[in-house]
């Protein structure tokens, strides 16, 4: 009898040669960036993909189950139901009761094609993002544009207001449709096409996400973050494929704030990025400076030859120490920028107000000339993601 | 053939609206189902000599939401 869920049935060939072509424009675009990030080299970038596989692993995996985790149950649990009713009648035939299902292959075929898909979306968004990452101010306001995003959409689970809706994207109808339809099938290649198609329904956590590698301006760190963070749903997704879609459902009410509550916090640290790239004194670290004063450092030049300049700021992978300087206003001066083994992103360092950017040497000197400052102003520096802050204050 | 809309009030993400589209093969008698999380709404294309309100308001209801008529 035919199966009432029965589809079309996706072509393998197609199917193989169009996942052979998206592996090979990645590859292409990985290998040929032209200014790709030495990821090897930069302490910085395996601690974003750590955040990003943890965030996978934890509320990543629990919010795109509660959009996707549906689709692949119910595919599933027609596979599991057919094995099961053709494992009856084998056994009824050769009084052999073993129960045994396929549901493993599928799974996996779903998640390796999620993976792959999300890992060249994360390549195509990071090629974008190389295009909007001219200056630190571009890159500022991207962070900050980013962290508005995630905390609107956090806004959005904790239902505060009907205008928060819109911040989660909707896909056009004919997509969900497709999915939709694409779902029913029984054969093979269903959970394979299905894993590729989720790239157009993703969840909040996941446009976060997606959000942050386009923010990364690079082809290689961005497919890298969207690798690390699928993969950190994974685990998840191949628990739950054993339980049916009713549990995905229960789920998602159950986990929202929780994933809420996360997604705020990311969204703040990063538009807190943002301003700090801005070099903004509003600020969550500058606001702290500013009412919880900590005692400027006045550093007098060093006796290495080296070291030439009025101040000194030791750029270490944790940050800048100290963290405010001492200077004297209406004079000008120089910042000697001091790395020692220094991979973190406190390398990239910049001096918005004085449109300052610089790569520094993973050891080494790098001198910065400053105007004449009026007194009582104070000068921000950060690094390029907006993590690590300091400040000098002139006198 | 008769357009109905109904508000769906507990609606929390794009997902449930596919949810809800998804009543398109199990009801008989429905053409297109076109459901909004942005709108909180569903609008049901149906004939109405195979279906009526009610049926649609428990086949919602089945999926775990609240089906109002507008």
């Amino acid at each position: 009898m035919p199966s009432k869920y029965q589809s079309s049935k996706v072509n393998p060939v197609v199917l193989v040669a169009l996942g052979v072509a998206l592996l090979a424009v990645s590859f292409a675009l990985i290998v040929f960036q032209p200014s790709a990030p030495s990821i090897n080299a930069d302490a910085g970038v395996w601690s974003q993909l750590l955040v990003a596989f943890v965030t996978g692993i934890t509320t990543g995996g629990l919010s795109c189950l509660a959009v996707q985790g549906g689709l692949l149950a119910s595919s599933l649990a027609r596979q599991i139901e057919e094995d099961y009713a053709a494992q009856s009648v084998a056994a009824k035939k050769k009084k052999n009761f073993a129960v045994r299902t396929n549901s493993a292959l599928p799974i996996f075929l779903f998640l390796i094609a999620k993976i792959a898909a999300y890992t060249l979306l994360g390549a195509l968004l990071g090629w974008l993002g190389s295009f909007l990452t001219l200056s630190p101010l571009t890159r500022a306001f991207l962070l900050a544009a980013i962290g508005l995003f995630m905390i609107g959409n956090a806004l959005r689970m904790f239902n505060v207001h009907p205008i928060f809706r819109y911040f989660s994207i909707e896909p056009p109808k004919f997509i969900t449709r497709y999915i939709r339809k694409t779902a029913k099938g029984t054969d093979a290649f269903t959970p394979l096409f299905l894993g590729a198609l989720t790239v157009f329904i993703p969840c909040g956590v996941t446009q976060a996400m997606m959000a942050t590698a386009l923010g990364a301006g690079s082809v290689a760190l961005g497919a890298a973050l969207m690798f690390a963070f699928t993969l950190g749903t994974s685990p998840v997704f191949f628990v739950v494929a054993y339980l049916t879609a009713e549990l995905g459902a229960k789920m998602e009410k159950y986990f929202m704030r929780f994933v809420a509550v996360v997604v705020l916090i990311l969204g703040i640290t990063t538009l807190d990025g943002g301003l700090n790239l801005m070099g903004s004194p509003l600020s969550l670290q500058n606001l702290k400076r500013r009412f919880f004063p900590e005692n400027p450092t006045w550093v007098a030049p060093q006796s290495e030859s080296s070291v030439t300049g009025d101040l000194r700021l030791d750029v270490k992978n944790s940050g800048y120490f100290p963290a405010t300087l001492k200077a004297p206003a209406n004079q000008a001066l120089t910042l000697d920028l001091i790395t020692d083994q220094t991979y973190s992103c406190a390398r990239d360092f910049v001096i918005p107000a004085l449109n300052y950017y610089q790569l520094l040497p993973a050891s080494g000197v790098m001198t910065v000339n400053i105007p004449p400052q009026p007194a009582g102003s104070k000068l921000f520096f950060t690094c390029s993601m907006g993590m690590y802050t300091g400040q000098i204050v002139f006198e | 053939m008769k357009k109905q809309t109904f508000k769906i009030p507990d609606m929390t993400c794009p997902n449930c609206a596919m949810k809800l589209e998804a009543l398109e093969d199990a009801l008989d008698g429905v053409k297109q189902i076109d459901a909004s999380y942005h709108k909180l709404e569903m609008v049901v294309e149906y004939d109405e000599s195979k279906l009526n309100e009610e049926q649609i308001i428990a086949a919602v209801k089945k999926k775990g939401y609240t089906a109002l008529t507008i």
